[in-house]
């Protein structure tokens, strides 16, 4: 693009276009670039989540899983639970929010669960969610479900994000002990990095730990970043 | 008007068309949750854009806790009034809500600010009664559940953005039309094989170029024709007959490059005539048929609370937020555009060249826009049901 753009110069400048046609097009093609960047500005969430996770270790070490518990805002809550029958009213069993739970696993795999995990730089993958339930809890809707990884992760780092790259979604992670490592080694220690404090919780490890390729997008701005080492 | 400059000019249009492009490319991939590595985006957070994202974040989650608190207490409904018109400015000047295909819209054609504010109107009102229709049939009347009407939302936003794009064809098809036009009656109408080479010629020789205004002088005239005709000579390199025929070609041009530059244009006048309300109202059914997500959520939370109606109003004095924000923009896109013909008014050719190109480029964005929309991606605020 700077090529064609100077190319494109060099062509004005033989063919002496003055000052006056060069502020104009200068404007001209500034207005454009400002229509372009605000028509593709992004998003700003519409659904608050509040995370607190698990990582799940093996008897050998070795990472098996994420198991979350996500917490939806007042307003979301609510949207989803329109329409969904129950016995008594504002009350929602288990079984009565099943169908939802449901739904919510099917749609949630086109956005990758919004829990991204890396080993090396490599993505991870996650097989299909088990053990997913609804609750209704303090008027708010909690979504449990378990991401297994596809091969249980035997690095000695895993780098683990929880967001939405488009920021449909803001996630942010519970207050007080977000994150459990549920089955680890002694040896093994966690870093957190809220996206909003800009500080590590632990502070063992600094910005290059996260790979630089999680930064590529708006949304990871408000990722939540997790760390686990086991040396 | 030289017809060197006129190929700079269009050089450069088509230069700022494709960095334009460019740039809305790369904020699309920088959407793909996979996508490359880029620069450490923390610089971005604050600004405007951060400053935006924390307002408007703030205002929408007041609005669930003032609802709640109206159930108790009715004053409290002027809160969220006040509120979801203060949500509506900011939330505005985000993606989604029409902004680039109303400005676009006015650029493209020759549209009054005036009709730009008529049209930001019009369009957030619709968009305010089809989130109202929503959920007033799919959750109050028929008690679907929310993935029903997320679905339906879905089909509304997928139909949307062929509309944009189908809009897109349209103008692009109409001022594509004039653009050619004022091309053709810059570089001159001697047919599309010598066209070029005239242009080549007259961008060789540049320096005698200012000589062509001179009609009266036919001194001049000769001179001039003598060094094109060199280059043509050497382009073509046919027998003798070939320099006369040329010459007159040229002369020709240069009257055409006088008189025609305005005429085979579309007169600003024309444009703007009758039958252009009817023409803006496809511009507001394409971008009010889209609905808001966050009036949905509004208005659902509202049903649940009781407070149907307290939803509703907040809906509108939203959408009455939101048509202001666009309003702005498409008022500053069309001064922009005045701004730009007043600059190239005393250059007659050129200018209106300058100004089809422009209205080109418009549409351009319009189709680039909705296609970018439909195949995902131009990320704007898509409907995410779960």
């Amino acid at each position: 693009m700077r090529t064609l753009f100077s190319a494109v110069l060099a062509v004005l400048k033989a063919a002496g276009v003055d000052a006056l046609m060069r502020r104009l097009i200068n404007l001209l093609s500034a207005s454009v670039v400002l229509a372009i960047g605000a028509g593709t500005a992004q998003a700003h969430p519409h659904v608050w989540v509040t995370a607190a996770s698990e990582l799940i270790f093996a008897a050998d070490g070795s990472i098996t899983g994420v198991r979350h518990a996500w917490i939806f805002d007042d307003m979301f809550s609510t949207y989803a639970l329109q329409g969904i029958a129950t016995r008594k009213k504002g009350v929602y069993s288990r079984e009565e929010l099943a169908p939802l739970a449901q739904t919510n696993m099917e749609s949630l795999k086109e956005f990758a669960f919004f829990t991204f995990a890396r080993v090396d730089n490599k993505k991870q993958k996650f097989a299909d969610p088990i053990d997913y339930y609804l609750e209704y809890k303090d008027a708010a809707l909690v979504l449990h479900f378990t991401l297994p990884f596809k091969v249980p992760i035997r690095a000695k780092q895993l780098a683990l994000e929880i967001f939405d790259p488009s920021y449909f979604v803001d996630f942010s992670l519970q207050k007080k002990d977000p994150i459990h490592l549920v089955g680890a080694p002694a040896n093994c220690t966690l870093a957190v990095q809220r996206p909003s404090d800009g500080t590590t919780i632990a502070q063992k490890l600094n910005e290059d730990t996260f790979l630089n390729g999680a930064n590529a997008n708006f949304g990871a701005m408000f990722a939540n970043k997790i760390s686990v080492d086991c040396p | 008007m030289t017809t060197s400059r006129q190929i700079a000019l269009s050089c450069l249009m088509i230069a700022a068309i494709c960095l334009a492009a460019d740039g809305a490319l790369h904020d699309a991939l920088a959407q793909n949750p996979f996508g490359g590595s880029r620069a450490a985006p923390d610089a971005q957070v604050g600004g405007i854009v951060g400053w935006l994202l924390t307002k408007q974040s703030e205002f929408y989650r007041q609005m669930s806790s003032t609802i709640r608190a109206a159930k108790a207490d009715g004053s409290a409904v002027w809160t969220l009034l006040a509120i979801s018109f203060a949500y509506g400015i900011f939330h505005a000047a985000g993606p989604g809500h029409g902004k680039t295909v109303i400005s676009s819209y006015l650029v493209a054609n020759e549209e009054t600010a005036r009709r730009g504010i008529a049209l930001s109107f019009v369009s957030a009102l619709m968009q305010s009664l089809i989130a109202v229709l929503i959920v007033g049939i799919g959750a109050w009347l028929l008690n679907v559940t929310a993935s029903t009407m997320c679905g339906a939302e879905r089909v509304i936003e997928i139909a949307s953005y062929a509309l944009i794009a189908a809009f897109g064809i349209r103008l692009v098809w109409t001022k594509g039309g004039g653009f050619i036009r004022a091309l053709r009656s810059s570089y001159g109408r001697s047919g599309p094989r010598l066209a070029p080479v005239l242009a080549n010629a007259a961008a060789l020789h540049s320096g005698h170029d200012h000589h062509s205004h001179d009609h009266d002088g036919p001194g001049h005239h000769h001179h001039d024709h003598a060094s094109a005709h060199a280059t043509v000579v050497h382009a073509h390199g046919p027998g003798h007959a070939h320099p006369h025929d040329h010459h007159h070609d040229h002369d020709h041009d240069h009257v055409h490059d006088e008189h025609c530059g305005h005429s085979h244009g579309p007169e600003p006048a024309q444009l703007a005539g009758p039958g252009g309300w009817r023409r803006g109202l496809s511009a507001v059914f394409t971008v009010g048929i889209r609905p808001c997500s966050g009036a949905i959520l509004v208005l659902v939370f509202a049903l649940a609370q009781g407070l149907f109606w307290a939803g509703i109003a907040a809906t509108f004095v939203m959408g009455l937020g939101t048509a202001i924000t666009v309003a702005a923009i498409a008022v500053l896109a069309v001064s922009a555009k005045g701004l730009a013909r007043r600059m190239t008014a005393s250059r007659e050719g050129s200018g209106a060249l300058l100004m089809r190109g422009i209205e080109f480029g418009a549409a351009g964005l319009v189709l680039l826009f909705g296609v970018g929309l439909l195949f995902g991606y131009v990320a704007a605020e898509r409907v995410t049901c779960f």
